[in-house]
């Protein structure tokens, strides 16, 4: 039956991917200022390495690239349900401002609780995320009002997004000027996106999160599948599309501020990842989900592997490489889909 | 029993009132057909019965029951609706597309039981697709299409199922072959079966009941006989009609018309 | 009888079209010329006002008996003017750049800011100034004249291109990613060369920097712009109901189409060289001017140019003087306006479905 034959596909496509992800990191683990090559990370994390191995493998790259797993995986993921509820395949955290929320959040926690961005205090850590996550959802929020006329229609919902967007934009550029240079430049550097948190603690405040919302979000794949039929459809087949379709938002919106909490502000991820896993599986969310996801993390661990490393030892935030990479893909998309 | 119907049924949208005071019945087993010219709110008239547009007064009856009280999964399990030019995500399988059928009758994760799996391919059977059933919908003819959506519909194991225009984008085969698996649906399941539909040489043809509406209001119900009439033909669009009986159905066909003339609008508003 | 009525029936529309071309002709003139006059008030008052306050006649003597041992005069020549006159000119440039962009692309949404035509050129202009900080304020326009091109193409090319045609939103969400990626590539440079800080400054936009070479150049481009501009607006009008509804009438479309992208990448260019990436004039303008004077671009054009001048000059005031003394970038106060009207467009855009 046709079932098992995507499910054996599932499990090929997810095994390769996580193979190449593997690959990845080894090669990535072996550039940079300090390399371990591949023996030397099997070494270290069994506890026969270097203690500068061990120091640099687990207290410094290792969070970071849980992180970028994370993160990459996460905005595919809210990607995913953002392009499902809109019926739009265009839609995504970044392009319809919920980004930008969660980003003009984090910086008015920083600048007001913080003063600095130069480290976060204990209770910064746990308390930024949540702070995202409110910034995300008021911007959700503030689409879903301004987007309601009698209902929720897909164009004026991203129309309304990018509005938003472009509403906490200036009201970040506005917040920007009012700081000191040194805040400004790391702000400016956070906000295009840059995986900063890179230490335990911080993976560990925001890992919980993504452990209960992603596979939530999986679990909801048949809703995303009839909500992507239309509302008509949908209500026709039984569908509390108003409510359903508020409780997919809102896991959307959770991950995609926890993933700028933890990465800043990254565009695009959650567009061309979605469309990839869309064209490989086809359009059941219970196939593009978990597939998004791996290749979300798979392109977010190459963009931070190429911006650490092409103009080193300048960094090129990983949000800008993301944003280089997937632009053009973006707009060949745009010009072949109707 | 009246499977469906509607007591004093007011509908608009904003400001404006598209349908006035209707009440009609819907019969269990038969086939009904909504016609009238563009405008005169059949299309939304059948968005209401199926609950998706809620009415400014009045009510809908299903079964008996006020419509808006039950839950919707509920209703789902009773009542199937088709609307207007579907749209199916694209590189779903025609077996997918019926799967969703099974949506009222399914939780959380939605893992097809061996009983959705029969009634899938039951579904798909009765409407011819068995064999097609790994196809993409949207590599389909208009009406492979339609018998598509229709599957689904089936799929909900409903008695009752709404269309909206189901033929309207069809060329005349395809048109033909949708309407005769409605029929088949209705001779031999004994679903009843509602659509909203242009043809009136069709709506005549397959309908048990049918229903001519203009602006808003029922002129006139009745079998095909009672409305495919050259009165009620001029009542509700306004043309000079000729009705002949079809030699091979016995049902009546409008054979040719013309627009009224301007002195005969008047004479027709007037008399109003 | 009957065709008794129908004569007088007919008759009587011919008058009312009479009288209602007329009617418009006058609201219209009558528009352009209390904008003129409007301009010239604001660009007075915005000159005089500022972290030391000048009077009107003042401002007068500064400019037509300039004396320049008097301080006040030293002022207004060398800082105030020019900022005032680079405020409109970059104004009426934007605006009549989102005016044309409006129509060739029949989109309500569309305009240099959020096509990316501005993050083009901004680009461009990043480029040069990092990597020829000697460049000459012409050499910048050139750079500037070239970023705007290649988004422009970019946007002309997928309005061409995509399968289906484009619908105003597909437009405004490609616009998103030029104007992304740009920014993107420009943000990285601007690290790198850690001159991020005069940037973002820079980037949103402010007219305080603005010098008589730039006005000199911004004056000369938006001149020869706005005049074709508005010899095109037949075309332009025509092109706004349709493409092929424009073949069907005998238009060149093609011709129209590249004389209204050379148009925009120079004035957009030219705006973004002297004062940075400023949004939402070319958006916001354009639909106030089809408000007033309905849907013929050859009067759409000059009217927004004029109001486009008004607006920026009394943005750019309303900025010097909301946080005095320090300068808050324009593009903030644009956006301030901008945005919820922007956020009202997209409202009704999507139940015209």
């Amino acid at each position: 039956m046709k079932i098992n034959t995507k499910q054996r596909k599932l499990v090929k496509i997810l095994s390769i991917m996580v193979l190449l992800v593997i690959l990845l990191l080894l090669i990535s683990l072996n550039l940079g200022v300090v390399k371990i090559s591949p023996m030397n990370v099997f070494q270290t994390l069994i506890g026969n390495g270097t203690p500068k191995d061990q120091f640099v493998l687990l207290e410094l790259r290792l969070p970071r690239m849980v992180l970028a797993i994370l993160i990459g995986a996460g905005l595919a993921v809210s990607g995913s349900i953002l392009q499902a509820i809109s019926k739009n395949d265009l839609a995504e955290p970044g392009i319809i401002g919920i980004n930008a929320g969660a980003g003009f959040a984090v910086v008015l926690f920083i600048f007001t609780f913080q003063g600095t961005m130069t480290g976060l205090s204990a209770l910064g850590i746990w308390l930024l995320p949540i702070f995202a996550f409110l910034g995300a959802l008021t911007a959700a929020a503030l689409i879903y009002i301004l987007a309601w006329k009698k209902g929720i229609n897909p164009i004026r919902l991203v129309l309304v997004g990018i509005g938003v967007n472009s509403g906490f934009g200036a009201a970040i550029t506005i917040m920007q000027i009012k700081m000191n240079p040194q805040d400004f430049m790391k702000a400016a550097v956070w906000l295009s996106g840059d995986i900063w948190g890179t230490n335990w603690n911080f993976v560990i405040a925001i890992l919980p999160w993504f452990i209960l919302l992603i596979p939530y979000a999986i679990w909801k794949s048949h809703t995303l599948n009839i909500l992507s039929l239309g509302d008509q459809l949908a209500i026709g087949l039984g569908t509390s599309v108003e409510r359903e379709r508020l409780k997919v938002l809102l896991v959307a919106v959770a991950i995609a501020g926890f993933c700028v909490a933890a990465g800043g502000g990254i565009s695009f991820l959650g567009l061309v990842a979605p469309h990839i896993a869309r064209k490989i599986m086809g359009p059941k969310h219970q196939l593009i989900l978990p597939v998004a996801a791996i290749i979300g993390s798979f392109i977010l661990l190459l963009s931070d592997a190429i911006g650490q490393n092409l103009l080193s030892p300048t960094q090129i935030s990983v949000g800008i490489v993301v944003a280089i990479i997937s632009a053009p893909y973006f707009i060949y998309l745009l010009m072949k889909t109707n | 029993m009246d499977i469906l119907s509607t007591e004093h049924l007011k509908i608009g949208y904003e400001e404006k009132i598209i349908v006035h005071d209707l009440n009609i019945q819907i019969q269990s087993g038969k086939i009904t057909t909504i016609i009238g010219p563009n405008g005169c709110g059949k299309s939304t008239l059948l968005k209401t019965l199926a609950r998706i547009h809620k009415a400014k007064e009045g009510f809908v009856y299903l079964e008996g029951e006020q419509i808006h009280k039950i839950p919707t999964k509920k209703i789902a399990q009773r009542m199937a609706v088709l609307p207007q030019s579907p749209e199916a995500p694209s590189g779903l399988t025609i077996f997918d597309l019926a799967s969703y059928g099974r949506s009222p009758h399914q939780k959380g994760f939605a893992r097809l039981t061996e009983k959705d799996k029969e009634v899938i391919n039951w579904a798909l059977d009765v409407t011819g697709l068995t064999e097609l059933k790994n196809q993409e919908v949207d590599t389909l003819s208009g009406g492979q299409r339609q018998r598509a959506w229709i599957a689904m519909a089936i799929a909900q194991e409903t008695n009752l199922l709404l269309l909206d225009e189901p033929t309207t984008y069809l060329d005349m085969a395809h048109q033909l072959e949708v309407l005769q698996l409605l029929k088949k649906l209705n001779e031999e399941e004994g679903r009843t079966i509602v659509m909203v539909i242009h043809d009136l040489n069709h709506a005549a043809r397959f309908s048990d009941h049918m229903i001519a509406m203009k602006s808003g209001k029922l002129i006139k119900e009745g079998t095909a006989e009672e409305v495919m009439t050259e009165e009620v033909l001029k009542e509700v669009f306004q043309i000079d009609a000729v009705v002949v009986k079809d030699p091979r159905t016995n049902k009546p066909a409008c054979l040719s018309y013309e627009l009224l003339k301007n002195q005969e609008k008047k004479e027709l508003i007037l008399a109003k | 009888m009957r065709e008794g009525n129908a004569i007088l029936v007919s008759r009587h529309l011919d008058t009312k079209n009479e009288n209602n071309k007329g009617r418009k002709l006058v609201r219209n003139s009558s528009l352009l010329v209390i904008s003129i006059i409007l301009l010239i008030l604001f660009i007075g008052m915005s000159i005089s006002v500022g972290a030391a306050n000048i009077k009107l006649s003042t401002v007068w003597k500064a400019v037509f008996q300039f004396n320049p041992n008097i301080q006040a005069h030293q002022i207004i020549q060398e800082i105030r003017l020019p900022r005032t006159l680079g405020a409109a000119l970059v104004g009426a440039a934007l605006a009549v750049s989102g005016a044309i962009l409006q129509g060739i692309t029949r989109n309500p949404l569309a305009s240099p800011s959020i096509l990316g035509v501005s993050d083009g050129a901004a680009f461009a202009l990043v480029i040069c100034l990092v990597y020829i900080p000697t460049a000459t304020m012409a050499e910048q326009s050139v750079a500037s004249f070239i970023g705007a091109g290649i988004a422009t193409a970019i946007i002309f090319g997928i309005s061409a291109l995509a399968k289906g045609g484009v619908s105003p939103a597909k437009l405004a969400l490609a616009g998103v990613a030029i104007s992304s990626l740009f920014r993107s590539i420009t943000t990285a440079i601007a690290l790198h060369y850690q001159v991020a800080e005069n940037m973002s400054f820079w980037y949103a936009g402010g007219l305080s920097k603005v010098n008589w070479q730039g006005v000199s150049i911004l004056s000369i481009v938006c001149v020869v712009g706005i005049v074709i501009a508005t010899m095109l607006a037949k075309g332009i009008t025509i092109l706004s109901l349709g493409e092929e509804v424009s073949k069907g009438l005998g238009q060149n479309t093609f011709f129209v189409k590249t004389m209204a992208f050379i148009i925009v990448l120079l004035l957009t260019g030219a705006a973004v060289s002297v004062a940075g990436p400023i949004g939402f004039i070319g958006l916001v303008i354009p639909h106030i001017t089809r408000f007033i004077v309905g849907s013929d671009y050859r009067w759409i054009i000059p009217a927004s140019a004029l109001l486009g001048a008004i607006l920026l000059v009394l943005s750019d005031s309303v900025a010097r003087l909301v946080n005095a003394p320090f300068e808050t970038p324009v593009g903030a106060i644009t956006a301030i306006i901008g945005v919820p009207f922007f956020l009202y467009l997209a409202r009704g855009e999507g139940s015209r479905r």
